[in-house]
Parts: C-alpha cells; sequence; structure tokens
C-alpha cells in the first residue's frame, strides 16, 4: 500500500469508500443513541453477526425516541464537555441543521447563547448549581446568525449514581411571539397614554358586579376622589346616577343594546361642587368577556355657553324692537309735527342717524361712545367741512348709551338745522362744537354748538320735531337742561347735565 | 324719545301726565310722591331693571302695563301679574290697555 502513489485513482475511491462507510457509522451511531434501532447487524470475519437491543430498556428508549421526534419544541442534550449527544426532529428544524452532522459537535456550532440581561447568565450558573435546573429567556444566535428568542428549560443529567454527565435542555421558540408581545406593549403604551391623557373622564365598569374596576386621572379631576376611591364604586356611589336601581337599570339597559347616552346628567364633585356631564356607555366584549366603558364629558362650560348664547339673543331681540320702537316714535312725531311734503324725507335722514349712533353703540359693546366719534357720525355729510369750517374739540368723554342716542339725534337735527338755514347753509358760516367736564364737587358735562358767520338768524315761526330733538328730548337724555338761543348773528345751543347722567 | 311720544298720545287721548321717568331712581321717587291712578313702565330703564318700581307699585296697590322689547317669560317675577306689551307698540295699543285698567 505504501507503494501506491498518493495520488491514484484507487485511493481516491477508497477513501470515498470510507467517507460513506464513516458516515454510515454516524448515522447508526445517531439511530441508536435516538432509540430508533431495534438490532444491529455487524460484519465480522467471522460473517454477521446479530446484536439485538432487546428487553424493557429497548422498549423505553425506542418509546422515549418517538416521543422527542413529536415534540415541537427543541430538545438537544450535551455532555460534561458541551458536545451534543442528541436532539431531536424538532431542533433540526429549529436550528436548521441535520442531527448527523451535529451529533458529537460543539453545542456552539449550532447556536450561541445571547443573555437578555447582564445578570440572566450568573443566575443560570447559580441555577443549575443549586437547584439542577434553569427556566428562562433568551436570545440564541443560529450557526447561519439568524437570532431566535427562546424559552428555554435546561436540566443537569444525572448518571445512575447521580453524578452531572450533560445538560438537557429544551427550547421553544418564541421569536413570533415576542414580535405580538412588542407590538401589544406599543399599543397598551398608546392607549394607556390616550386613557391617561385624556380630557375626558374615562370608566371601565364590570357589568356583573357593576363596580367600576378602573378609571382615568381626569376622573379623580372630575369629581376629587382619588383613583384608590373610585374602584370598587358603584356609579351611584360616586354621585353619576341618583340611586341603585338606577345603576341597575342603566347596565340593564346595556346589556339589551349595548350604547347607551345621557345628554345632560347633573354631577356633584366630593367637594359639593355642581357639573354637567355627558355620558356615553358602551358594552364590549374584551378577550370574551363583557366590560362597560363609560365616557364622561364635562359640559358646564359648554351649557354655560349655550345660556350665554341664547341671553344673548334675547339681548338683541329686545334691542331691535327697542330701536323699532324709537323709529315708530320718530314717524310719528315727524309727521305730527313736520312738514307733510318733507315729513318722508325727514324720517328717512332721521333713521339714518339712529342707525349712525346704533353702529358707534355696538363697536363699543354697547359700552359708551367718544364724543368726538358721535360728531363724526352724525355730521359724515360734512366731513369735507372738518377742520375749516365745521370745528370740534374737547377731552376724552365716553357717553353712556342712553346719553349717546339723545345727543346723537340732537346732533342729526343741529345739522340738518345749520344746513339748511344756519352757518352752514351758505359759503363762510362755521360752527364750532366743544364740551367739557367741570372740575366741581359734583362734576358736570357740557356740551356747545355755536355758529356763525350764516345768514341772520330769526327763531322760527313754528316749533317742529327738530325743536323737541335738541330740547327737550336731549335733556331728558342726560337728566340735564338745554339752552337754545337764535341770536342775530349766530344760533348756539348748550345742553349741561350731571357728569354721572351723561357720562361713563 | 319713547316716553315723549307716549306722553304726547297720552294727552291727546285725554289723559293727564303726572310725570316721565327716565331712571329708576326717579321712577321710585315718583311712585313715592305723586298722585296717579295708573302708570306704563319700560321694563328696562337706562339699562336697568324696572323690577323695584312694579314692585313698589304693586305696593301702593297702583295698576300698571309693561311696555318691553323682552317677552314675558324673560322679565323677572316683579312684573308678573301685569300685561307686557310688546315693543314696537302702536300709541293706540297703550292707551286702550290703560282705559280697560282704570274705573271709567
Amino acid at each position: 500500500m505504501l507503494n501506491r502513489s498518493l495520488s491514484s485513482p484507487e485511493l481516491l475511491a477508497e477513501n470515498a469508500d470510507l467517507q460513506r462507510r464513516l458516515g454510515d457509522a454516524e448515522e447508526t451511531l445517531r439511530a441508536i443513541r435516538n432509540g430508533e434501532v431495534d438490532a444491529l447487524v455487524i460484519e465480522t470475519v467471522a460473517g454477521p453477526q446479530v446484536y439485538t437491543l432487546q428487553g424493557e430498556d429497548a422498549a423505553a428508549n425506542r418509546m422515549r425516541g418517538e416521543m422527542l421526534a413529536q415534540v415541537s419544541d427543541a430538545v438537544i442534550a450535551v455532555d460534561s464537555e458541551m458536545r451534543i449527544t442528541f436532539l431531536n426532529a424538532a431542533a433540526e428544524r429549529l436550528y436548521d441543521f441535520a442531527a448527523s452532522r451535529c451529533l458529537g459537535q460543539e453545542l456552539s456550532k449550532v447556536y450561541e447563547s445571547r443573555w437578555r440581561h447582564p445578570d440572566d447568565e450568573a443566575a443560570f450558573k447559580t441555577a443549575l448549581r443549586e437547584c439542577g435546573e434553569w427556566r428562562g429567556e433568551n436570545v440564541q444566535v443560529r450557526h447561519d446568525g439568524r437570532e431566535l428568542n427562546v424559552e428555554s428549560g435546561i436540566t443537569v443529567l444525572r448518571n445512575l449514581a447521580g453524578e452531572p454527565g450533560g445538560l438537557l435542555a429544551v427550547n421553544r421558540d418564541i421569536t413570533e411571539r415576542k414580535v405580538q408581545d412588542d407590538k401589544i406593549l406599543v399599543s397598551e403604551v398608546r392607549y394607556r397614554r390616550l386613557f391617561e391623557a385624556a380630557h375626558d373622564g374615562v370608566l371601565i365598569i364590570d357589568p356583573d358586579t357593576r363596580k367600576i374596576v378602573e378609571a382615568n386621572p381626569f376622573m379623580t379631576l372630575l369629581l376629587g376622589y382619588p383613583h384608590d376611591q373610585l374602584v370598587g364604586k358603584e356609579l351611584y356611589q360616586i354621585g353619576l346616577l341618583r340611586d341603585q336601581a338606577a345603576s341597575q337599570e342603566m347596565i340593564q339597559t346595556l346589556k339589551r343594546t349595548s350604547r347607551m347616552r345621557y345628554d345632560d346628567l347633573p354631577l356633584e364633585s366630593q367637594t359639593g361642587q355642581h357639573r354637567e356631564v355627558e355620558v356615553v356607555a358602551n358594552l364590549y366584549s374584551e378577550g370574551g368577556l363583557p366590560v362597560i366603558q363609560c365616557n364622561i364629558r364635562e359640559i358646564t362650560e359648554r351649557k354655560r355657553a349655550e345660556e350665554h348664547v341664547k341671553m344673548l339673543i334675547a339681548e338683541v331681540n329686545h334691542r331691535a324692537k327697542n330701536l323699532l320702537a324709537v323709529v315708530q316714535a320718530v314717524a310719528q312725531q315727524s309727521a305730527k309735527h313736520g312738514n307733510t311734503e318733507t315729513a318722508a324725507a325727514r324720517l328717512i335722514e332721521r333713521i339714518g342717524a339712529l342707525a349712525a349712533g346704533q353702529d358707534l353703540l355696538v363697536k363699543s359693546h354697547w359700552h359708551g361712545v367718544e364724543v368726538s366719534e358721535l360728531i363724526e357720525a352724525q355730521l359724515a355729510h360734512f366731513k369735507d367741512l372738518f377742520g375749516t369750517r365745521v370745528l370740534f374739540a374737547g377731552p376724552k368723554a365716553q357717553l353712556r348709551a342712553d346719553a349717546a342716542q339723545g345727543i346723537g339725534m340732537a346732533l342729526h337735527e343741529l345739522a340738518t338745522n345749520a344746513a339748511k338755514y344756519g352757518a352752514l347753509s351758505n359759503d363762510e358760516g362755521r360752527v364750532r362744537i366743544s364740551w367739557q367736564v367741570s372740575a366741581d364737587m359734583e362734576p358736570e358735562f357740557s356740551m356747545s354748538w355755536q355758529e356763525d358767520g350764516g345768514p341772520k338768524v330769526a327763531a322760527p315761526v313754528r316749533m317742529g320735531f327738530g325743536q323737541i330733538v335738541i330740547g327737550r328730548l336731549a335733556e331728558a337724555a342726560v337728566q340735564g337742561v338745554a339752552e337754545i338761543n337764535y341770536a342775530p348773528e349766530g344760533f348756539s345751543w348748550t345742553l349741561s347735565a350731571p357728569m354721572k347722567a351723561a357720562l361713563r | 324719545m319713547l316716553a315723549f311720544a307716549l306722553e304726547e298720545s297720552l294727552i291727546d287721548a285725554g289723559f293727564e301726565i303726572a310725570g316721565v321717568a327716565g331712571r329708576l331712581e326717579t321712577a321710585l321717587a315718583m311712585i313715592e310722591g305723586s298722585v296717579f291712578d295708573a302708570a306704563v313702565l319700560d321694563a328696562n330703564l337706562a339699562g336697568v331693571s324696572a323690577g323695584p318700581a312694579a314692585t313698589a307699585l304693586k305696593a301702593r296697590g297702583l295698576p300698571f302695563i309693561i311696555v318691553s322689547g323682552y317677552f314675558l317669560e324673560q322679565l323677572p317675577s316683579a312684573f308678573s301679574g301685569a300685561l307686557c306689551l310688546q315693543k314696537p307698540c302702536p300709541p293706540e295699543r297703550i292707551v286702550q290697555a290703560l282705559r280697560h285698567l282704570l274705573p271709567a
């Protein structure tokens, strides 16, 4: 044999034959270990010899082998040197490694353990030493680099004498479950945050006991009860429903309809504060068990806003009708005291003056009207003459709403008169308007209208509605006194009133 | 303006005017100190409820009617029991209502 060339075809063939036989031997060995073999036939020089693996041991071995082949968990046994002595079909699949290729190999060829937490490895070793077994989760990195999340049970194997001789690992792949768990965790964090940050109260109720099993922090804010005083109570016990019967009725209805809504429930907080709430209750199935979820929304503010809107609408209605009543009175007076031919035209102008005053009141939210703004609005027709022939000056002063209406109407009449007969009826006449507040103990507001440069003035023969407006009505509006002077060189009008009656 | 127009209408209809008040204080003083048979009350006097005036009138046993832009149900209970006319109200309607209140 030594003479043969090392590369001869015979040698290669022999080598291949030896390899094949070695493979067969390993497979046989694996089969014996796995209990798949009942008998062995060995070729010897003396001919074939049959070795039977008989008796109870053989039967038990066989059964064990079948059982291990059936289980879905990966089962691996190693000897004291961590060499693999057994692995079942599930382990072959999980680690993608044929038993024939790894029996006798070191376990690290198949996978490496990577502990989740640094302390896990020490805990594992302690558990094996002290209890002979360890259970837990860890990560195993397969020979191809794939990571597996596994749940493991590892037991120390002992021989008949009780001496440790290796380890048996039963590993369950929980990679999928882990992914699901992580998803659930993310979902749990997300929805818990919603639950906890919600500005609605949320209660979870057990429909069988009718008791609250969970309450979010907003419920505590709403009612004043700490969390532990909410859990375990029935709804009527926290003032949400009036009595136990109402609680029972709600649950009964929910069991029938799955959904209920109370638009407006009065609620007392622990401190006796009154609140209005809207409650929506739903019956759900949670993992096959029914639960009730109640969403409680505080609507105190909304109700208040609704009341406010109602009040505002009533107020607007009242003011509109009041203004119509004023228009009606102006129409009646314009017709009664005026010239029939011009009455309609004058009425239209007067309504315009009322509207101009109304605009100012609305802009100031009915608080008051600046005197200068009132003059600008009522004399808007003479805007081009402002600063030249229409001069007005005075301190900042805000007229009360009723005073603004009376003085506004008076300014309108004064301007109309001036344009028709007075200083604004020619090209050079002027109107000076001034107002002041005296610094007396009881301060007085006064306002004057002084004309000059107009045609020679004569007192009117007939008392028209205009005279009533600048006289009696202006006086009534400010509880004051009006002085009207038809001096030949120029008409003048003065209104004096207690400041508190005229100004804000 | 409204009081003035009403005053003229009432005079034209043959009533005598005991007094006109634009503010609650004036009205209360008048109810206290004047002699008259009936009153026409605006529910709102210069932005103030005329409720106290109604109460004072009731206390003196004097009949009154209310003229208001508010609906009756929006008015305070002090006004209850009195006839409430809605603004804008024709003067004739007020005259008629007053005549109804007073003995012929």
